[in-house]
């Protein structure tokens, strides 16, 4: 039950207290945690020591008279009144100077788009690459802006010390500078790992490590939003050099000439969050699951029906909203904009394979 | 106190006769269900706001148990042989333990319940001003209670305790029901709060001025202008929430041009200070807990007073502090931050007086004493820990984390619950007439202190790690602080049972109860326990409620007795004609 690699501090790198600390932030936000951990610390430490010996020292027999009935001391009462006063000043500066450098991101900084809907991530690339993982370049200052297609959601990753909501109706803004990049792992292991996932969707948990090779670091959704809240996290890999990073982007920007549309219709099926709603194997999820839906008649919410055909999936695909599933609720958000024509045609391939 | 031989003089109340005791002078179901005495309204109120606690702790459990494993442990997706997946089920719990721990048991626990029974004894008045509006706030909360369970009957609630939108606004849970539910329990907690107010202000006995009040007196003045306050502007925010979703009028929902963070704005603004109805009662449980069982006058009185209002003032400009992430300007942001540091002197000045209180005083470690150190343990992490979120770079960092869940959890559980089990065994003698076994009290007590602490503790590493909270699942890597979590919550049910069954034992077999237990001079501790229907034969005479010169350790009969009345009597300032209704006779 217990593995040693799970203890605190069975890690030399972690301190008991944090993750690592892989962006410029995570330093100072660091600092400003153990000082206030040491200021409250001493009080602390003070206060039972007081509260354990006296509870000791004026334990006393049924009916004996306290020692002293002293009610008052106004200039000691005056001394613990405003003493601490200042060191809650020293916090709350320390504190608000470290968080104005979280707020403004430097000029030119790399930009990122970000899109969080119920429940996973899509980073914009620009250029028309997108894809769930947040790929970042060493030493860059990077700014993200942030969208959701939903509800509130907030991205937050432990190892920047760096949180914000994307609340629906606005964009929102962050940036950091990562610092550690993430190291790659030898071809026999990617390989390995590969072989022993098989077809099915890779499982970050498991092997630490990214369908590339990158180790990564952690990126959660903060903000509670619904059924699978705990499963909307996706990775960051910090790339050394702007050529990898760029190699890494072109690499993702569409389906590669060796790779069939099915199986990219499937890769697009595990990374573009359609597996949080659709199963593949009849259940039912928040939407209808794919298990022989091609070809297949449904009804729809207004009472018709559809048969379900490659334009009534390109069409549910781009306007979710038009022709809705009956005893489905209206919720899923619109990709337009977000596959290619290729995309959806990969789709509507991959889903057939699953009406055979 | 003195010890050595008996003045002469002493007063002892004696045992009260069976038609002399509010809980037997009358019998059947409509004399407790129609009453107009605030003594069986707190006895009701206390065993409805348990009863929602035992609920909510079972729910606790739950949480804690299915966190026991990564990928979850106790919900299945055919738990119970419903087909409701895993996930909804843990949210639906976790949402539902939220609610119904804050708006049906820490929200009225101390007021309500200890409040109802405890105000007109302690002012030594016959009842509060106004009893007709006291009952009705009893059915309010009935109702309310109602419709939660109602919400949890129907469709489930999975918004979490907050409703925030505009995932409350869309999700086809019972955000009706359970809004409907917090709406008129914000009625009942209205009620409460301005029956207090106006029973403090105009039934004080002759002589007990505003700084003769026990401070529980003030605590709970403090708090019912909060309650006052505060509870208006959530009601209306509940009907708002309810319009936007059955009308989409657009106020929080960005698809119909809302916004959500006014929402958030709306929320807090009540919420926050609810969080001072939460804990202010417990700072006024506290405070009479430690004089009383120190045997020694509280220390600087006038401070402690001072801070309960400062605190109900300044908890209403910090809301913000909840919102550091959400999207605000950086002005707004610095100064809600600069703000929320302000309230916490008023709390470290509490904690520095209770221990001046006990310095040099005459400790018995009874078992509310052994609760109130607790307190000043736990509230002391709870309070210091909130310094990390009050600052705003590490809130970055620990907002919405496992950081603030330990956090809360120190001030609401650690803090108000505490507080609240300490004054139930400092009171229960006086309520029900048993004293129940001390060392079943005091173990309880120790076995709830173990508890918390590995429930807790752990929490505060697994946020500052980065483990966001209201996860169902969660990465492996977690597991080892979460099953040291999980395994404290299964010691600190155990160690909560154990004070019930304590209590519930002596209503069967504990020892007939003195009037004066502990050698309180309060004013409920001059009249009988349980007390008399009228509370006091006439209006009592008032001293200063922290001198414990002349109460006396009768050895012989073993009772805390009171020399009468040595202690200066503050001369008369009303006129002849007092109030009937101020504990004179009728």
């Amino acid at each position: 039950m217990l593995d040693h690699n799970q203890l605190p501090l069975a890690d030399v790198n972690k301190s008991l207290w944090f993750p690592e600390q892989a962006s410029s932030f995570a330093e100072g936000v660091d600092w400003v945690y153990d000082t206030i951990l040491y200021i409250s610390l001493v009080f602390f430490v003070g206060i039972v020591i007081a509260l354990v010996w006296f509870a000791i020292k004026y334990h006393k027999k049924k009916g004996e008279p306290a020692e002293s009935q002293t009610s008052h001391h106004t200039p000691l009462e005056l001394l613990w009144s405003i003493g601490p006063s200042f060191l809650l000043v020293y916090m709350f500066v320390v504190g608000a100077i470290s968080y104005l450098d979280m707020r403004t991101p430097p000029e030119g900084s790399y930009e990122i788009g970000v899109e969080a809907y119920k429940w996973g991530w899509t980073m914009d690339y620009g250029g028309g690459t997108y894809h769930p993982e947040l790929h970042l370049l060493l030493d860059e200052p990077t700014k993200l802006s942030m969208r959701s297609s939903d509800v509130i959601h907030s991205l937050f990753i432990p190892a920047f010390r760096a949180k914000k909501d994307i609340v629906p109706g606005r964009y929102n803004y962050m940036w950091f500078k990562p610092t550690v990049a993430s190291e790659k792992v030898s071809d026999e292991e990617l390989a390995k790992a590969k072989k022993a996932t098989g077809t099915d969707a890779w499982d970050y948990d498991e092997y630490q490590f990214t369908p590339d090779g990158y180790r990564f670091f952690d990126l959660y959704c903060a903000e509670y939003c619904g059924k699978s809240h705990s499963e909307m996290q996706t990775v960051v890999v910090v790339h050394e050099t702007q050529e990898e990073l760029d190699a890494w982007i072109k690499e993702k920007a569409s389906r590669p000439d060796d790779v069939a549309p099915e199986a990219w219709g499937k890769t697009l099926y595990n990374q573009r969050g359609c597996a949080s709603c659709h199963s593949i194997d009849g259940s039912k999820r928040v939407g209808p699951s794919f298990k022989d839906l091609a070809g297949s008649t449904h009804a729809l919410a207004d009472g018709s029906s559809v048969t379900v055909d490659p334009n009534y999936i390109r069409e549910s695909i781009l306007e979710p909203k038009a022709k809705v599933v009956a005893g489905y609720n209206p919720v899923m958000p619109s990709y337009k904009g977000q596959l290619s024509d290729d995309d959806i045609d990969s789709i509507i391939a991959y889903l057939k394979t699953l009406a055979e | 106190m003195s010890a050595g031989t008996l003045p002469s003089n002493v007063r002892d109340p004696g045992f009260p006769t069976e038609r002399e005791n509010y809980l037997t002078n009358s019998k059947g179901f409509l004399s407790w269900f129609c009453t107009l005495d605030h003594k069986r309204i707190g006895v009701m109120y206390l065993i409805g706001t348990v009863t929602a606690f035992l609920i909510g702790g079972l729910l606790a459990l739950g949480i804690r148990l299915h966190l026991f494993s990564p990928e979850g442990w106790l919900f299945t997706d055919n738990w119970l042989g419903s087909s409701v997946d895993k996930n909804t089920i843990y949210n639906q719990v976790f949402t539902l333990h939220g609610a119904i721990m804050v708006f049906l048991f820490i929200i009225p626990s101390i007021p309500a319940a200890l409040g109802n029974f405890l105000v007109p004894v302690m002012l030594g008045a016959k009842d509060v001003a106004f009893p007709r509006l006291n009952l009705s706030s009893f059915y309010l909360w009935m109702f309310g209670a109602l419709f939660f369970i109602g919400a949890l009957l129907s469709s489930g609630l999975d918004t979490g305790w907050t409703f925030y939108t505009p995932y409350s606004t869309t999700t086809d849970s019972s955000v009706i029901l359970a809004t409907l539910g917090a709406f008129i329990l914000g009625f009942s907690s209205i009620f409460t709060g301005l029956n207090f107010i106006v029973t403090i202000n105009t039934m004080r006995p002759p002589g007990m001025t505003w700084f003769k009040m026990p401070l529980f007196l003030w605590a709970t003045y403090a708090t019912s202008i909060i309650q006052v306050l505060a509870t208006p502007v959530l009601g209306i925010t509940l009907l708002l929430l309810i319009a936007e979703r059955v009308m989409q009028i657009g106020i929080f929902d960005p698809e119909f041009n809302g916004d959500p963070v006014t929402y958030q704005h709306f929320f807090w603004f009540y919420s926050h200070p609810a969080v001072y109805i939460m804990i202010l009662p417990a700072f006024g449980v506290i405070s009479e807990l430690i004089s009383v069982h120190s045997h020694k006058h509280i220390f600087g009185y006038r401070f402690i007073a001072y801070s309960s209002i400062a605190i109900a003032l300044l908890g209403f400009l910090v809301w913000g502090h909840h919102m550091f992430t959400a999207g605000m300007s950086s002005l707004t942001t610095i100064i809600f931050s600069a703000l929320t540091f302000t309230v916490s002197v008023p709390s470290a000045i509490k904690v520095f007086n209770w221990l001046a209180t006990m310095y040099k005083g005459s400790i018995s470690l009874t078992t509310p004493m052994c609760y109130a150190l607790s307190f000043i343990f736990l509230f002391t992490i709870g309070g210091l820990t909130g310094l990390f979120l009050g600052t705003l770079a590490t809130d970055l960092h620990l907002h919405d984390t496992y950081f603030v869940v330990a956090h809360f959890h120190y001030v609401m559980v650690g803090g108000t619950l505490i507080a609240f089990l300490g004054g139930v065994f400092h009171w229960w003698p006086k309520m029900f007439g048993r004293l129940y076994n001390e060392w079943g009290g005091r173990l309880s007590a120790a076995i709830v202190f173990i508890g918390f602490n590995l429930t807790f503790l752990p929490q505060f590493v697994l946020g500052s790690r980065g483990m966001p909270r209201r996860y169902a699942t969660y990465d492996p890597e977690f597991a080892y602080l979460h099953q040291m979590s999980t395994i404290g919550a299964l010691i600190l049910g155990i160690g909560l049972l154990i004070a019930l069954v304590v209590l519930i034992a002596s209503l069967v077999n504990g020892k007939r109860s003195p009037a004066n237990p502990w050698g309180a001079a309060t004013l409920e501790f001059a009249c009988t326990s349980p007390p008399p229907y009228y509370n006091f034969e006439r209006a009592p005479v008032v001293g200063d409620p922290y001198d414990f010169h002349d109460i006396f350790w009768d050895a012989e009969n073993e009772r805390y007795v009171t020399a009468e009345p040595e202690r200066e009597i503050v001369p008369q300032t009303v006129p002849e004609e007092s109030p009937a209704h101020a504990g004179g006779q009728n």
